[in-house]
């Protein structure tokens, strides 16, 4: 079976602006049709998404008619990665030789304000103040930090580097260095975690072109390899967001599984991965996913973030964009702002952000609600 | 399925402090920005009917001060009122409270 290749990567910058969610996808596939010397005629089948701006098949109406098969995806933060996966799958198929997946979205401002009975869940538990992903994110961490030996000095830092790397991005929506002080000073939204520590719900769009493999040389001088993409939803005991129990038999998160799966289905180890971009809804979420992906050992998070492993420069360069933290998180486009930003890694195109010595392969994760994680592995 | 009637006392297995209002819906409590006041919410770890450990429940906690909250801490159930209806109604929902007596 051929690989599949990204020959096109194209971006509508993250933030807050005056478009709809499904104008800032179109302004996202034109330039990555542009970026792979395409036209929308040319492309043969299409993936795409959003949580809250609209169905993604109605842009042939901006892009045009062309006719071409496009499947809606709805699947939570890993809308992207399903999308990504699917582009991946059809391609491995033989039903089309260029793909495209698209994400975009744009959601009101502040805390997502989800439903109960949309996660299988009675109307009390949003009547008396549980029904909030915040309040998981900081139960998962403080746990964590008790099991594990993680500070808050560390869940900071995090957020500092997300802000730093965020400044050399001119697609990232927080630009702005801050202190470590800073962070950990600011407003306590969920102890243990700050303002800052939290990404928020934002805007932007990110579209993909791929093709089989064989054929991206006639596309494409700086091809790279989807290795693998994968998805999981939560096995038994796994504690997610929305649970108001937790079964006696504890067990791992999804994330475990879908790593372990890109990292077979690529033939690539943990220790082969040159940079990583990986779920970071707050600082807590990215320490606990560096161990649940495999990257490092539960516990080791401590001093590789304490010594900036995890910087550009560093050993294992984590979220080199500036992550969700800086990035916000449009939930139908995060996951592929993770995979073109690790394809300007490994194209040489970070600029101020780029990661040294030529990196050769790369790694994403998004993890989400209800319980639900996507990987992929690049490679050139 | 059998059912089995869970014990009322626990001990804290996580826990967080609610910083801002909740947005409404879903969130029922009648405070405004400026009433709110930040509240405990935790996991709970059960005793199981075998002795070891059992469901770990979520609940709301009646302690909102960080410094009190320790995990592993002794807890017990309690009720607490959280809002009132349309019709000037209290309210209440199932809260942990720290075992008196109990560090």
């Amino acid at each position: 079976m051929s690989d599949v290749a990204i020959i096109g990567i194209g971006m509508h910058a993250f933030g807050r602006h005056d478009l709809s969610g499904l104008e800032q996808g179109a302004v996202a596939v034109r330039r990555a049709l542009a970026d792979a010397h395409l036209e929308w005629k040319d492309v043969q089948f299409a993936f795409g998404g959003s949580s809250a701006a609209g169905n993604a098949d109605t842009m042939v109406s901006a892009l045009g008619l062309t006719g071409l098969p496009f499947i809606n995806v709805a699947n939570g933060c890993a809308t992207g990665g399903s999308s990504l996966m699917s582009a991946h799958n059809a391609l491995k198929a033989g039903a089309a030789d260029v793909v495209m997946a698209i994400g975009f979205d744009k959601h009101p401002r502040g805390a997502f304000d989800p439903n109960p009975a949309d996660f299988g869940l009675g109307k009390w538990y949003g009547d008396t103040g549980l029904m909030l992903t915040t309040q998981f994110f900081g139960m998962k961490i403080q746990r964590y930090m008790h099991d594990h030996g993680i500070t808050p000095s560390t869940l900071a830092k995090v957020a500092v580097k997300a802000f730093k790397n965020g400044s050399k991005n001119d697609m990232a929506w927080r630009r702005k260095p801050m202190s470590e002080d800073e962070v950990l000073n600011a407003t306590m939204l969920s102890n243990p975690l700050t303002q800052y520590m939290f990404c928020s719900p934002g805007e932007g769009g990110v579209a993909l072109v791929l093709c089989r493999g064989d054929i991206a040389h006639r596309y494409s001088d700086t091809p790279v390899f989807l290795k693998s993409a994968t998805l999981r939803s939560r096995p038994y005991g796994s504690f997610e967001v929305f649970n108001p129990w937790l079964s006696p038999q504890r067990g791992e998160a999804p994330t475990v599984a879908a790593a372990k799966a890109a990292f077979e289905q690529a033939g690539v180890g943990p220790d082969e991965i040159d940079v990583a971009q990986i779920q970071d809804t707050e600082s807590g979420a990215e320490v606990m996913h560096m161990a649940e992906t495999g990257l490092c050992e539960h516990g080791a998070q401590e001093d590789m973030i304490q010594f900036g492993e995890t910087d550009i420069d560093g050993r294992l360069p984590i979220n080199t964009d500036g992550g969700c933290l800086a990035n916000g998180e449009p939930v139908g486009a995060s996951g592929l702002r993770q995979v073109y930003e690790n394809v300007v890694q490994l194209r040489g195109q970070g600029g101020d952000r780029q990661v040294p010595n030529n990196p050769k392969t790369a790694f994403t994760h998004v993890y989400g609600a209800p319980g639900i994680s996507a990987c992929t592995i690049l490679a050139v | 399925m059998v059912d089995v009637l869970l014990p009322r006392e626990g001990t804290l297995w996580s826990w967080t402090i609610q910083g801002f209002l909740p947005k409404n819906p879903p969130y029922a409590g009648k405070e405004t920005p400026l009433t709110f006041v930040p509240y405990g919410v935790g996991y709970v770890q059960l005793a199981g009917t075998d002795g070891g450990d059992g469901v770990i429940v979520e609940s709301r906690l009646t302690e909102n001060d960080a410094a009190k909250l320790t995990i592993g801490m002794a807890l017990e159930l309690t009720l607490i009122p959280f809002t009132t209806d349309d019709a000037g109604h209290e309210v209440v929902t199932f809260a942990f409270a720290p075992v008196r007596g109990a560090s």
